[in-house]
């Protein structure tokens, strides 16, 4: 098997670490090879905070991948969250010199500079640059420009960016494995992906990945990124809130969680309870279920009320047709999708990698969602541009194949 | 010494129930009350008593106590213990008032701050003027809280050994091990808070539910009085077929039982089973004959059964003992605090002797003397004898006094006292907070439309009152929990990272 065709997707997760393997077939489908974990501990908030307990967790997901896969694992396309991931929309434009009218591949990438020539914050540094549209002599929504005849040939461009330093930590944590970086990828783009097909992707759709320590999105209309972005709200905030609003420890709250919660109100009977089963040697406390879901219900109200406000702060929500999708460990909560479509008033549904084949325990677990969207994204890379290598794409990218 | 009375009583009468207060002083201690509270407690008064005005509005105890008034004016002691001290003194009256009709007073409270370390002994000299038996429940700090913290607690410990019939302590950093390694401080403070609950909760039980065995009350003080020394505790719950095996056996496995070891080095144990109404005597037989495989045959073993209805199938056990600690310097002998001279006098007159024989259902032979342990004892005559008036202790005191100019108590206490609450939370590893929503568009945005404001993250007043209680927990800088260290989600002025349903202000029980 030639090399690149064996692609590897790592997630550094505030609550798991996955590294997906992944083989491109000859006739354009991913396979999945094997799937590796580890919990993690030293990431908070889709950061690392703790380099080399972070380092080790990598390590063991990494080597449990290799294990699985029976394949030696030499570089990896790793996905990058946290609240300080930031995008916006920008135009470039170039005119044309007098004596030519055929745009070419250069004038494409002038554009691209020119959509680029914006200040972001001094530490920040550029994650993506993904094309929107192009437009030739203000004609719109062109899709591809090279070899249309013009003078004026303009490009949007969605352009995500983030902390410098933050994305420097989570390549240092895998290069010093040590492990070759393909690629940093946002994670939301990375599992959008996988959760969305192209027709959805034209149509228009949000996704929403709502983890351990962030919630990322994406918005998608005809077929391009509007907006995205992460709020550093996740699945620990709602066990952070159980546990002091039940007044038990973390791991109860967080087990208490994934078993029964629930962000429905009023479906309980009432007098309802729960009763923990323990074995640390305090047992038998009673939770009115209630109660519990009452906590999360508000926490991850206010995180869809929140993210709907940075939303509206555009107006493309209203151009999605085909809805919300929300994915990660957290659209495990039952009632989730409905408390979406409540707060957006939008159609929603919970959803998880849609398009490979392999093992199907791996893409329908929604918690894989970024590290198998990794690979896809790898994919669509690699067939673009197979030549390119190194890091100079870290700092700077063009990205044609992926939307 | 197990007697079974066969003449198994159910719930006694009104007029049998000892008056009972619980008081929890300063931040700890109200937070331990809380919990009590909430584990649904019955039979007792429940107080709450602390500087710190915020804290004690937070508190869901039915009666409530602000201590100095006008010497902390509502906010805190900033960590010291001798204004601690001067608050109670200041509102001794209002203390004794609350105490007033109890004959027995459990005080809970977390030593190594100011209030608990400071107040605590002068409400256990309180208490037991009025004549009241007095058990106090405390807390070490964990070792990571610092010196200073550390040695204020030793202090205010070795006082309230000399002050009160007995000190149940739990070190806070051997019930951390019940917490998952590095697991934040919340969830070990709230561990500790339910340790010390379910063991006040337990000893009330003992006392108030005598059920089918009876407890002497000076042998569940002498079993509870452990010279210093650490706490044994172990509590395991079940509603199996087998819940009396399971139960145990859980209890026996409590990491501040170490394991079930320790307790064969124990003289006396306290055991108290509850269970609802279909719990049998063959059970309660079944638990004490395997427990006794776990001591040595001079264990004393005190024992209380209690039927409570809302314990449904369950069965628990609750296990609690002092051990002697071997190798534990007498505890620092107290020195030159203006409180020795207010607990002097009452210290060596024997407490209200009349007193404590009516309230307990006593086998006769144990009912005789309060102190009945002080031979077989010598750490807790040892003790004793520190609170004896000044002169006797100032020969030995002499070289400690020596070094405390150093750390003289007002220069100790300085860094930590904080004027006012501090609006924010403090030390973050980055000097400004990240405000999410008004997000910043670069310039030349195509719909650009002028530069937003960002609003200057401000305080919200509704939203503050609930942060509070957080704040007041977070004079250390490791005390968000979770998310300790990442940076805080803050948006709009609000800290996201504190729960929904506190910002909300929606009540949840
Ligand atoms: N069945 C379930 N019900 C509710 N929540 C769940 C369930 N299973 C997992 N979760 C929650 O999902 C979260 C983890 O999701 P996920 O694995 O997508 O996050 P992550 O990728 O590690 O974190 P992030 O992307 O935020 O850095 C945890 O908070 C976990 O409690
Ligand atoms: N069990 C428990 N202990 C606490 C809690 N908060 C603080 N502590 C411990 O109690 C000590 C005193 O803190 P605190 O009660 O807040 O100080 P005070 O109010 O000035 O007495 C600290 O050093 C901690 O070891 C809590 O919520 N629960
Ligand atoms: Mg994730
Ligand atoms: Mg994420």
């Amino acid at each position: 098997m030639a090399s690149n065709d064996l692609m590897v997707g790592l997630e550094i997760g505030t609550s798991k670490i996955c590294v997906v393997v992944g083989e491109s077939r000859t006739d354009g489908t991913t396979k999945i090879l094997g799937v590796g974990q580890a919990p993690s501990r030293g990431v908070r908030k889709g950061e690392i905070v703790d380099f080399e307990t972070a380092m080790q967790c990598v390590a063991e997901a990494v080597a449990d991948a290799e294990q699985k896969s029976d394949l030696m694992i030499k570089s990896v396309y790793v996905g990058v969250g946290g609240a300080h991931i930031q995008s916006f929309n920008n135009r470039g434009s170039v005119l044309l010199p007098d004596d030519r009218d055929e745009i070419d591949e250069q004038d494409v990438e002038d554009a691209k500079i020119s959509a680029r020539e914006v200040s972001i914050p001094a530490q920040n540094a550029f994650l993506h640059c993904i094309i929107q549209h192009y437009h030739v002599d203000g004609q719109d929504g062109v899709l591809n420009p090279l070899g249309m005849l013009g003078q004026k040939l303009e490009a949007d461009y969605h352009i995500i960016h983030g902390v410098r330093t933050r994305i420097q930590n989570t390549i240092r944590c895998v290069k010093e494995l040590p492990l070759e970086v393909e690629d940093v990828v946002f994670t939301a783009l990375a599992s959008a992906q996988v959760v969305l097909s192209q027709q959805q992707k034209n149509l228009g759709a949000l996704v929403i990945d709502m983890g351990g320590g962030t919630t990322d999105y994406i918005l998608y209309v005809d077929g391009a990124v509007k907006q995205s972005g992460a709020i550093g709200i996740g699945g620990d905030h709602i066990t952070n809130d159980i546990s002091m609003g039940l007044r038990i420890p973390m791991a109860r709250a967080e087990k208490l969680k994934t078993d029964e919660g629930s962000v429905t109100l009023g479906n309980c009977l009432p007098g309802e309870t729960v009763v923990l089963k323990d074995d640390s040697g305090f047992a038998g406390k009673e939770i009115e279920r209630e109660t519990l879901n009452t906590i999360i219900h508000l926490r991850v109200r206010e995180t869809f009320e929140l993210l709907k406000k940075q939303l509206d702060e555009e107006n493309f929500i209203n151009y999605i047709g085909e809805g919300i999708f929300i994915t990660g460990g957290c659209s495990l909560l039952p009632g989730i999708d409905h408390l979406a479509e409540d707060i957006f008033e939008i159609p929603a549904r919970v959803a998880h990698a849609q398009t490979m084949s392999g093992l199907t325990s791996a893409f329908q677990n929604p918690q894989f969602a970024t590290a198998i969207g990794l690979i896809k994204y790898a994919q669509a890379v690699q067939v673009e541009r197979p030549q390119r290598r190194g890091l100079s794409r870290l700092i700077s990218k063009f990205l044609p194949g992926i939307r | 010494m197990i007697q079974l009375n066969r003449n198994y009583t159910l719930p006694e009468r009104e007029e049998d129930i000892i008056p009972i207060k619980v008081i929890g002083v300063g931040g700890a201690g109200s937070n331990v009350l809380d919990r009590v509270v909430l584990d649904g407690m019955d039979k007792s008064d429940l107080i709450a008593a602390n500087t710190d005005v915020q804290s004690l509005a937070s508190s869901v105890a039915s009666a409530k106590v602000q201590l100095g008034r006008s010497i902390t004016r509502g906010l805190g002691t900033g960590g010291d213990p001798e204004l601690g001290f001067a608050a109670a003194e200041e509102s001794a009256n209002e203390v004794r008032e609350a105490l007033s009709d109890a004959r027995l007073v459990f005080i809970c409270a977390g030593l190594g701050g100011g209030t608990g370390s400071g107040a605590a002994p002068m409400v256990a000299q309180i208490a037991r003027e009025m004549g009241a038996l007095v058990i106090a429940f405390a807390t070490l700090p964990f070792t990571f809280e610092g010196k200073r913290r550390s040695s204020q607690a030793q202090e205010a410990l070795a006082r309230l050994q000399g002050i009160t019939d007995a000190v149940v302590c739990f070190e806070n950093d051997r019930m951390g091990d019940l917490a998952a390694p590095k697991a934040g401080i919340h969830q070990a403070f709230a561990l500790a808070d339910m340790t010390v609950s379910q063991s006040v909760r337990s000893i009330v039980n003992l006392i108030q539910r005598p059920g089918i065995m009876r407890v002497g009350f000076d042998d569940l003080l002498a079993a509870l009085r452990g010279g210093g020394g650490r706490c044994l505790f172990g509590y395991g719950e079940s509603d199996t077929d087998n819940r009396a095996h399971e139960a145990l056996d859980q209890a026996l496995r409590n990491p501040l039982m170490d394991r079930g070891r320790m307790l064969e080095q124990a003289t006396r144990v306290l055991v108290q089973v509850s269970g609802g109404p279909a719990m049998t005597l063959s059970e309660v037989e079944i638990l004490m004959r395997e427990l006794n495989r776990h001591i040595s045959d001079e264990t004393q073993l005190l024992f209380g059964t209690a039927v409570d209805g809302r314990m449904g199938n369950r069965l628990s056990v609750t296990l609690i003992s002092s051990l002697r600690r071997e190798d534990a310097p007498a505890a620092t002998p107290p020195v030159r605090r203006p409180m020795e001279t207010h607990v002097a006098p009452a210290a060596p007159q024997p407490p209200a002797e009349p007193s404590p024989q009516p309230l307990l259902a006593i086998l006769p032979e144990q009912s005789a003397a309060l102190e009945p342990a002080a031979q077989e004892n010598p750490a807790v005559s040892a003790k004793t004898k520190e609170l004896l008036p000044l002169e006797e202790n100032s020969p030995e005191a002499a070289p400690v006094q020596q070094n405390e100019p150093e750390q003289a108590p007002a220069a100790q206490a300085a860094p930590e006292i904080e004027p006012t609450p501090a609006p924010e939370p403090v030390a973050r590893p980055e000097p400004v907070a990240r405000i999410i929503p008004p997000k910043k568009k670069p310039p030349l945005a195509p719909d650009y439309t002028g530069p937003k404001v960002l609003p200057h993250p401000q305080p919200e007043k509704g939203s503050r009152e609930k942060v509070a209680r957080q704040e007041t927990l977070q004079f250390e800088p490791v005390t968000r929990g979770r998310f300790e260290k990442s940076e805080p989600t803050i948006v709009e002025g609000q800290d996201l990272d504190v729960p929904t349903f506190l910002r909300k202000n929606v009540r949840v029980k």
